[in-house]
């Protein structure tokens, strides 16, 4: 995870260095369990010097008070809980599509005994409680996505309004995109 | 250190300190800019390594509740084969890739692994209990576990700007330094 604040970058290893003449934009940049790659650094012309005192003593006023950085924190949970619920999501389809297949085979095949897994063994099970109980596990996975995908509908809403309220404090000066 | 709003600790994981004024933070450490940045830096890592150890746990917390419920479900089988009077025939692996059948008959209890190489003898009843409750109390640990995290979390972002901020007064300092220094040499 990288990220750089104003002129300092901190890149993976922690060795960083630091060039007092760079940068004519500074950022804030988000980060997040996931790598973030913030946006490029500005030129380091000395002759842009004049600007960035402008921009430094401008960015420097932002002060970061305790119910931004609580919206900070926030989002950050909101960000990990959405790509732990993005990983749900394309388990429970996957586990959908098998059952699937598991129920159409098992109206092609014409065995009256199918062996059925049931903890770490194979129990021969009756055709029609077999049918049952795949229709039982398809149901159970369907509503588990159903209430995955809402949940992702949420949190990406709940993000979206502390995007505009942490973009509209800092303006340039913070990154909350993703890669 | 200049606080609002603080966090207490939680189950070891020390909270941190949010900075109002950075001005303020530095001389009530009586610290140079760069010590502050170490220090701030060290308790980033040790943040880390906590992350690592707890994020180990909550993976194994989650392999093992499918492995209870497949067990729970196992159980349940039996059970409701119980009152039938037929055998259970089955199929279980003896090896990788070879199987082999077993026909299990009326079953009035079973064994259940409870680690440590011990292994005990149960009713259906009292084994679908222990399961049940082990299972409830690693959904119990798993949530904890989530919470820790989020926690966690939280104060590394908290340091991470903390860290920011100081370094950015500090460049702020040196550019009003400059902007004091040019007029005079001038």
């Amino acid at each position: 995870m990288q990220f750089s604040i104003y002129n300092y970058t901190f890149p993976p290893l922690l060795k960083y260095s630091i060039s007092y003449l760079s940068v004519d934009s500074c950022y804030f940049p988000f980060s997040s369990a996931r790598a973030v790659k913030p946006l490029l650094l500005l030129g380091t012309q000395p002759s842009s010097i004049s600007t960035m005192q402008q921009a430094g003593s401008s960015a420097s006023e932002t002060e970061v008070t305790w119910e931004d950085q609580q919206n900070i924190n926030k989002f950050g949970r909101l960000n990990n809980r959405l790509h732990e619920v993005e990983d749900e999501i394309k388990i429970a389809k996957e586990t959908n599509e098998s059952l699937e297949d598991a129920g159409n085979e098992l109206i092609l095949t014409d065995e009256e005994i199918v062996r059925f897994q049931i903890g770490e063994v194979f129990a021969h099970v009756p055709k029609e409680e077999v049918e049952s109980r795949i229709e039982e596990m398809t149901e159970k996975t369907s509503n588990n996505l159903v209430k995955l995908e809402e949940e992702k509908e949420s949190i990406i809403a709940q993000m979206a309004v502390l995007k505009k309220i942490l973009y509209g404090k800092f303006k340039d000066y913070i990154n909350l995109e993703e890669d | 250190m200049s606080t609002s709003g603080g966090l207490t600790d939680r189950r070891g994981i020390p909270a941190a300190a949010f900075v109002e004024d950075v001005q303020i933070y530095l001389s009530q450490l009586n610290l140079d800019v760069n010590s502050a940045l170490a220090i701030l830096q060290e308790r980033l890592q040790q943040y880390r390594v906590v992350e690592m150890k707890l994020l180990a746990q909550q993976r194994d917390l989650q392999a093992k509740i499918p492995d209870i419920e497949k067990c729970l479900d196992v159980v349940a089988t039996l059970q409701s084969k119980k009152g039938t009077g037929e055998d259970l025939i089955a199929d279980f692996e003896v090896s990788e890739g070879i199987y082999s059948r077993a026909r299990i008959e009326e079953a009035e209890s079973v064994c259940l692994w409870l680690g440590a190489n011990v292994m005990l003898d149960y009713s259906c009843e009292e084994a679908t209990v222990l399961l049940q409750k082990n299972l409830e109390n690693a959904k119990a640990s798993l949530e904890v576990l989530v919470a820790d995290l989020q926690f966690l979390r939280d104060q590394v972002t908290i340091t991470q700007v903390t860290i920011a901020r100081v370094y950015n007064w500090d460049v702020h300092q040196r550019r009003l330094q400059q902007a004091a220094a040019t007029p005079s040499e001038s």
